[in-house]
């Protein structure tokens, strides 16, 4: 059999067997997408090149998945050997990623909780995703059967969980949510084969331990949630997590000093959990400013010197690089342009802070919002540009305090915030300098939640604030393609290969589409069914 | 009155996902649901006085079938013991005297039959009936998997007692192509352009894809444009025979056993100590 036949045949069956391996998931992503953020790097890069800056013209719809009772889909899809997994609340569903024809579907309905989620993660024979009452779930990834379902964190003490899990070797990482209503904050390795847990650290010291002398009565209910999942260093060991803002968000004084290791960065090992070091970026946070978007891990020359370099775009609005190997400040610069809370930060990366900032019970504004300069969007570091590609948001907000008794697990934040229409551009940052290559900016209300993936073709696919899927050269930021997907897109675009062809795919409000490049139809006969 | 119709229509379909929930729209608080000892009053009356129409143990006769109803139309509580009290009007259900805490039993039983047959104490040896369940004479987990081990050609079997009454169960056991809406677990064999024949389970098909679980547990992604022959068989691909192949006592346990099957059950949960 010639090739050619052979890859017509694979053209038209294709066998999703084969495992998951720790190996495959260290090559990142390829024909596949096994990880929510591409690799462990946290690149959101494919090298699929398939679809190029010169053809993206001819991108076209290829099918449409409406999944059940979405509403503001947050899930990042996965992908392997043609299947395509896509979360909602306490819900998977597997779809042919060549015609998104449902394979299976998982429904959890005794979960209690809905709310968001944002993706699955594979390994082996098996996909997982975490409910929101906080159970680990393993399905076989071909027919959905469950193989475990166990329970990591108790609900009743605020938690909640909405990250995709990260797989490294034997181990499941999965973090917690709840950090605005009063919780403590953690990251935990659970075993991949019977959900136990390997190892938890928490994100907030427990009283008496180092760091809790940052804080006051209410360090039980500090925070820290981990709301997004981190990346990993293989040479290192080391995993790489943020951590949420500190609570109550709004009452400063009811926790004065550094809050530790809230709105933080921290680098765990991933045998033991041992915080290997941490960098707090906003010390005793008083907005709401989690550090919530993954740290991308790349290797750049810093003043002549070789570094293993961390980089993070925080929501206070400021973009970090620090070395990963000790998690020492090498620089940082503004993120956005409108930037009141501070005048800078120091040679330790401290913000320099304009007095004055902090929530009153008059409220008060300030740069960047409550939603901060950035947020969970997906961002996407292309190593062909150079270029890390974030989603940014100039708006300011109004913060206030309140005079009610903190308690925790009410929905209460300490007081509140609201913001101003804003605007939400599109920027390409050079790392090694920290300054813009170009922006996109964009109309809309500042309400969109979608992120980035670059391929080696050349193109950075996005959504923009009005519900515009967006293919842009990854070079230039120019404009190639859009598509009005009809909502509000709060999720991130993934590529993907299957039967031989490119596909990219996101996630809108209610449904997973998917695109690919044009192809006339071709005509099939209807098959006489045969009993 | 067409789009009622199709509201209906939505509504059958939507069912036994919410069936699958295991309970009703609103539970009552009344003690009897869920006491042993109301359940086998209220099973004692039941069968002396309603299974003339509703058949032993709700199996249906001249009445509805009331264990099948948690798949078709869930009531809560209070609608069932309303039904029973007033009875309903324009069929052949007749009113009731009985004292409330009878009527309260009645409900208890009905509840318990047509709810996961986990919630209920139900006959048999769960132990005997793991080994029939994992055994050759049964051959059950050859197709049928529990908790990530088994075989991966029919529905997995991991909730069926959380999620499923046990009559259901075992009436998919004994009649496993009675009543079946077959979609999404046909028997099907594929013949390829390439020559190649495939046998297994359609997960999902349309004139243009194909989705099937073959006869190795593979999941298998093809396209109809290369499909010479499609068979789908009409039966389900459950085997008959399983009222004969098994003695009743196997029977009265692989049920005690698969009525155990429940996830999000105590083994699963965080221990409160741990936090």
């Amino acid at each position: 059999m010639n090739r050619a036949t052979t890859t017509l045949l694979a053209l038209f069956a294709i066998t999703a067997s084969a495992q998951v391996r720790y190996e495959d998931l260290l090559k990142g992503p390829g024909a596949d997408w096994t990880t929510y953020a591409g690799n462990y790097q946290g690149w959101r890069f494919s090298p699929l090149d398939q679809i190029t800056a010169a053809n993206a013209k001819t991108l076209v719809p290829k099918w449409v998945y409406h999944v059940p009772n979405a509403r503001g889909l947050r899930s990042s899809p996965v992908v392997h050997k043609g299947v395509l997994y896509i979360t909602n609340a306490n819900s998977v569903y597997a779809l042919d990623g060549r015609t998104g024809r449902e394979v299976w579907r998982y429904i959890d309905t005794r979960a209690k909780g809905g709310g968001v989620n944002r993706g699955a993660a594979l390994f082996a024979n098996r996909v997982y995703f975490t409910t929101g009452d906080n159970y680990l779930t393993a399905l076989d990834r071909e027919t959905g059967a469950v193989v475990f379902s166990k329970q990591f964190a108790d609900p009743s003490k605020g938690i909640s969980s909405t990250s995709a899990p990260l797989v490294v070797k034997d181990k499941v990482i999965v973090g917690s949510a709840g950090g605005d209503s009063g919780m403590r904050g953690f990251v935990a390795a659970l075993s991949a084969e019977t959900g136990e847990e390997v190892w938890r650290t928490y994100t907030i010291p427990a009283k008496g331990e180092k760091g809790s002398e940052t804080w006051g009565e209410l360090i039980e209910w500090g925070g820290g949630a981990t709301w997004l999942s981190g990346t990993y260093d293989p040479e290192l060991d080391t995993l790489y997590w943020t951590t949420g803002n500190p609570w109550p968000d709004f009452a400063p004084g009811t926790r004065k000093g550094d809050n530790l290791y809230s709105c933080s960065l921290l680098a765990l090992d991933l045998k033991t959990g041992k915080m290997k070091w941490y960098f707090q970026f906003t010390p005793h946070d008083t907005h709401d400013w989690d550090a919530q978007s993954w740290p991308v891990l790349i290797d750049l020359e810093w003043r002549g010197q070789p570094r293993k370099a961390v980089l993070h775009a925080n929501r206070n609005g400021f973009f970090y690089l620090l070395d990963r190997v000790t998690g020492e400040f090498l620089r940082g610069t503004p993120l956005i342009d409108k930037l009141t809370w501070a005048t800078g930060l120091d040679d330790k990366g401290r913000p320099v802070l304009i007095p004055g900032k902090d929530p009153t019970p008059e409220g008060n504004w300030v740069c960047p919002s409550v939603k901060g300069a950035t947020n969970w969007m997906g961002q996407s570091y292309h190593p062909g540009t150079g270029l890390l590609y974030v989603l940014t948001l100039e708006q300011c907000g109004f913060f206030s305090t309140s005079a009610q008794t903190p308690q925790p697990m009410k929905n209460f934040s300490g007081g509140g915030a609201t913001e101003e229409g804003g605007q939400v551009i599109l920027r390409a940052i050079d790392p090694k300098t920290g300054k813009r290559a170009w922006e996109y900016p964009m109309t809309g209300a500042g309400r969109m939640w979608t992120g980035t993936v670059s391929t080696r073709g050349g193109v950075l696919f996005s959504g923009d604030d009005d519900g515009h899927m967006l293919a842009l050269d990854a070079k230039t930021g120019q404009h190639l393609w859009h598509f009005n997907m009809g909502e509000l897109l709060t999720a991130s675009p993934i590529t993907y290969e299957a039967g031989g062809k490119q596909y990219v795919a996101i996630a809108s409000a209610s449904a997973v589409f998917a695109f690919g490049l044009y192809e006339p139809a071709v005509s099939v006969p209807v098959k006489k069914v045969t009993p | 009155m067409v789009r009622t119709m199709r509201l209906y229509a939505c509504l059958l379909l939507a069912l036994p996902l919410v069936a699958q929930h295991g309970r009703y729209l609103n539970e009552s608080k009344n003690p009897a649901i869920g006491n042993p000892e109301a359940i086998a009053a209220g099973g004692k009356l039941f069968n002396g006085s309603c299974a003339g129409c509703h058949g032993r143990d709700g199996a249906g006769g001249r009445g509805p079938n009331l264990v099948r109803r948690a798949l078709w139309h869930p009531l809560s509580d209070d609608a069932i013991f309303k039904s029973i009290r007033d009875g309903v009007p324009g069929a052949d259900m007749p009113p009731t005297k009985l004292p409330d805490d009878q009527t309260w039993n009645l409900v208890a039983f009905v509840h318990a039959i047509s709810g996961p047959a986990f919630e209920n104490r139900n006959p048999g040896d769960p132990e005997a009936g793991s080994k029939v369940f994992w055994g050759s004479k049964a051959g059950c987990s050859n197709c049928h998997s529990i908790r990530g081990k088994g075989g991966r050609m029919g529905p997995d079997l991991s909730n069926i007692g959380g999620s499923r009454p046990l009559a259901v169960i075992r009436e998919a056991i004994v009649e496993p192509s009675k009543d079946l809406f077959l979609l999404g677990n046909e028997a099907v064999t594929v013949t390829l352009n390439s020559g190649e024949t495939i046998k297994g389970v359609a997960r999902n098909r349309s004139n243009y894809s194909l989705q099937i679980i073959d006869r190795a547990g593979t999941l298998r992604l093809i396209d109809m444009a290369g499909v010479k022959d499609l068979a789908v068989s009409s039966k389900s691909p459950m085997p008959d025979g399983y009222a004969q192949k098994l003695t009743s006592e196997e029977m009265t346990d692989l049920l005690a056993f698969l009525a155990r099957q429940a996830l999000r059950t105590a083994e699963d949960t965080y221990s409160r100590g741990k936090n």
